[in-house]
């Protein structure tokens, strides 16, 4: 199995020399198989890139097929798709995931991405076969030869997180998601940072334990978890209401779960690439003690993993 | 008057080393009037960085105004839009120009940039400062503070797009982004609001070579933008919102190539750059 980064930034992206080494372009991960089937997990912008390389060989000529896995609908995880090259060439097939909600059907929200008047191509123009799964908190499914586990993640309109194993590896995406402690996550507004702890209810807290508990399970073994750790302790103090984690969220995650390699993820639009630098010093100090076989990187563009058979 | 490229790009931004010097935000210009007026002109992904600057003055208090010119609703145009941190200072003052039929509609596109399922704020009503919509379809002229500003419908694709003329401080500086021409060039209309002006930043989306292969997207070419430029007569040409594939090399053999046609055109004195993010150009 192999795993590609192609976009590793939140919120929105982010040119200029500070973020040159680690990149700008946000969410887009690929998964490739052994056997060659393909699972893409968001469509950040960083998904441009992946469409171009892919058209170098059979989306180019309309025999290609790839199963794009989103996390959640905010805008730095789908919007590269309508810039996504295959799915403007008639006879490729592209499997869209995300989850199911009461108030939208998933193809009117990636439609109205490309309506007017934000977008000169419409969806319905686009030529390649498209079709639309919508999931279930907690389905597992099979795809080709790889097997995706999901469950519900900490975060404001609630994201999905995803594990896929092949080729005897496993990778987890957990992505976007608030630490399981101080805030449950719904679809309301939340203005400030006033909700804590102290005002959960005993079935909201019972529940963010619940969310904890799946999260560890789908991460259980992994050989690599990439995991949303947008915020240092401070911004995390400032900012619990956005919904993002810290690197000690996830080396706690990683640790109970017996993962052998973290990479840090979603980085902060603001964050130079000497402050993942020192972003990712600091997790390996945390974690040293904590959990002495986990390793830890910082995603960066480009950055590649080799995972069981090949 | 005082001119600063936040975003030049065109379409999605392009972050890499082969976009430094030139940067990869989308499209973003400052206008800094005499008196201190501010207007945005476009709100994509460069408006960030703009925000940021400003956050360390009175906008950081809650006691700023500016006025925002939108072009059109594209998304390389309004990505910024939720990402521009004076918009979450209460006691921010804003006033949004844009070209649709109404305020109202104006409000609703902005709006669903906003929606729950796209961005956690849920609407701009959610962001703290104030934001006045207004449309600019009957209205096409717009007093900000000592500043005349002339809205100007171009063609872009099948829609339309606006090109702001801004005069004030004795300068006149016009905006023709995202501008696809018909096969008989810029109308009379058209150049008549470019005319002699000191800084036109034109759309160059393309190559004259990439533009034939896309004419459909309704963009400019470099031979377009030279075009109008010695049309209108104007004093210096900006190339502006290039396309996400080009790298810097790229770019400057846009200027370098302007500049020889300019020149073969005989127009000499047209001064012609590369519009670059973080470059401030006083008129």
């Amino acid at each position: 199995m192999r795993v590609r980064f192609w976009g590793v930034r939140g919120s929105l992206p982010v040119p200029g020399a500070s973020t040159e080494r680690y990149g700008g372009n946000t969410s887009c991960v690929e998964i490739t198989s052994a056997a060659g089937t393909r699972i893409i997990i968001d469509g950040g912008t960083g998904i441009r890139r992946l469409g171009k390389e892919l058209m170098r060989a059979e989306f180019e000529s309309g025999k290609g097929q790839a199963h794009i896995l989103i996390s959640h609908t905010h805008w730095d995880h789908i919007q590269g798709l309508p810039f996504f090259a295959p799915f403007y060439r008639e006879g490729n097939r592209l499997f869209v995931y995300a989850r199911q909600r009461d108030d939208q059907n998933l193809r009117s929200v990636f439609a109205s991405q490309a309506d007017a008047p934000f977008f000169p191509v419409s969806f319905d123009s686009t030529r390649a076969s498209v079709a639309f799964r919508e999931l279930h908190d907690g389905v597992k499914f099979e795809i080709e030869d790889m097997l995706v586990s999901t469950t519900r993640l900490n975060h404001p309109h609630i994201a999905t997180a995803y594990a896929v194993a092949a080729d005897g590896a496993r990778v987890a995406y957990i992505a976007d998601t608030a630490p399981f402690s101080d805030i449950l996550f719904g679809q309301e507004f939340l203005s400030g940072p006033s909700s804590s702890r102290s005002h959960l209810s005993r079935t909201d807290k019972a529940k963010l334990k619940a969310m904890a508990q799946a999260v560890v399970r789908l991460c259980e073994g992994a050989d690599l978890v990439i995991y949303d750790t947008m915020y240092t302790a401070d911004e995390y103090r400032q900012f619990p209401h956005f919904g993002h984690s810290r690197p000690s969220d996830a080396i706690t995650v990683c640790g109970e779960a017996g993962a052998k390699t973290l990479a840090l993820f979603h980085h902060a639009p603001d964050r130079s690439d000497a402050e993942v630098d020192a972003m990712l010093a600091g997790a390996r100090g945390h974690a040293g003690p904590l959990c002495k076989h986990l390793e830890i990187v910082a995603a960066f563009e480009g950055l590649d993993f080799t995972l069981g058979k090949v | 008057m005082e001119v600063t490229f936040w975003g030049v790009r065109g379409s999605i931004p392009s972050p890499g080393p082969a976009t430094v010097r030139y940067g990869g935000n989308t499209s973003c210009v400052s206008v800094r009037l005499d008196d201190g007026e501010i207007i945005m002109i476009d709100c994509g992904t460069g408006a960030r960085n703009f925000g940021i600057s400003l956050l360390a003055g009175v906008f950081g208090k809650g006691s700023g105004s500016a006025t925002v010119l939108l072009s059109h609703a594209h998304w390389d145009h309004i990505q910024g839009f939720p990402f521009f941190g004076p918009f979450y200072v209460p006691g921010n003052r804003f006033t949004i120009v844009g070209g649709s039929r109404s305020s109202e509609l104006l409000e609703r596109v902005l709006e669903r940039q906003m929606a729950a399922q796209f961005f956690p704020v849920q609407s701009y009503r959610n962001m703290g400062a104030q934001l006045e919509m207004r449309a600019v379809s009957e209205d096409r002229e717009v007093r900000v503070g000592a500043a005349k500003i002339t809205a100007h419908p171009n063609p872009h694709g099948p829609t339309q797009v606006l090109a702001y003329r801004i005069e004030a401080d004795g300068q006149t500086l016009v905006y023709a982004s995202d501008v696809g021409y018909h096969k008989s060039g810029p109308s009379q209309e058209t150049v008549d609001i470019y005319h002699g002006a000191d800084l036109l930043i034109h759309d160059c989306t393309f190559t004259p070579e990439d533009h034939a292969q896309r004419i459909a997207r309704g963009l400019s070419s470099l031979d377009d933008a030279v075009d109008a430029a010695v049309k209108a007569q104007v004093k210096r040409l900006a190339l502006f919102h290039y396309d996400q594939d080009y790298s810097d090399h790229d770019v400057d053999e846009l200027v370098r190539r302007g500049r020889r046609q300019l020149d073969e055109r005989g127009a000499r004195h047209i001064t012609i750059l590369g519009a670059a993010e973080g470059l401030t150009l006083t008129l």
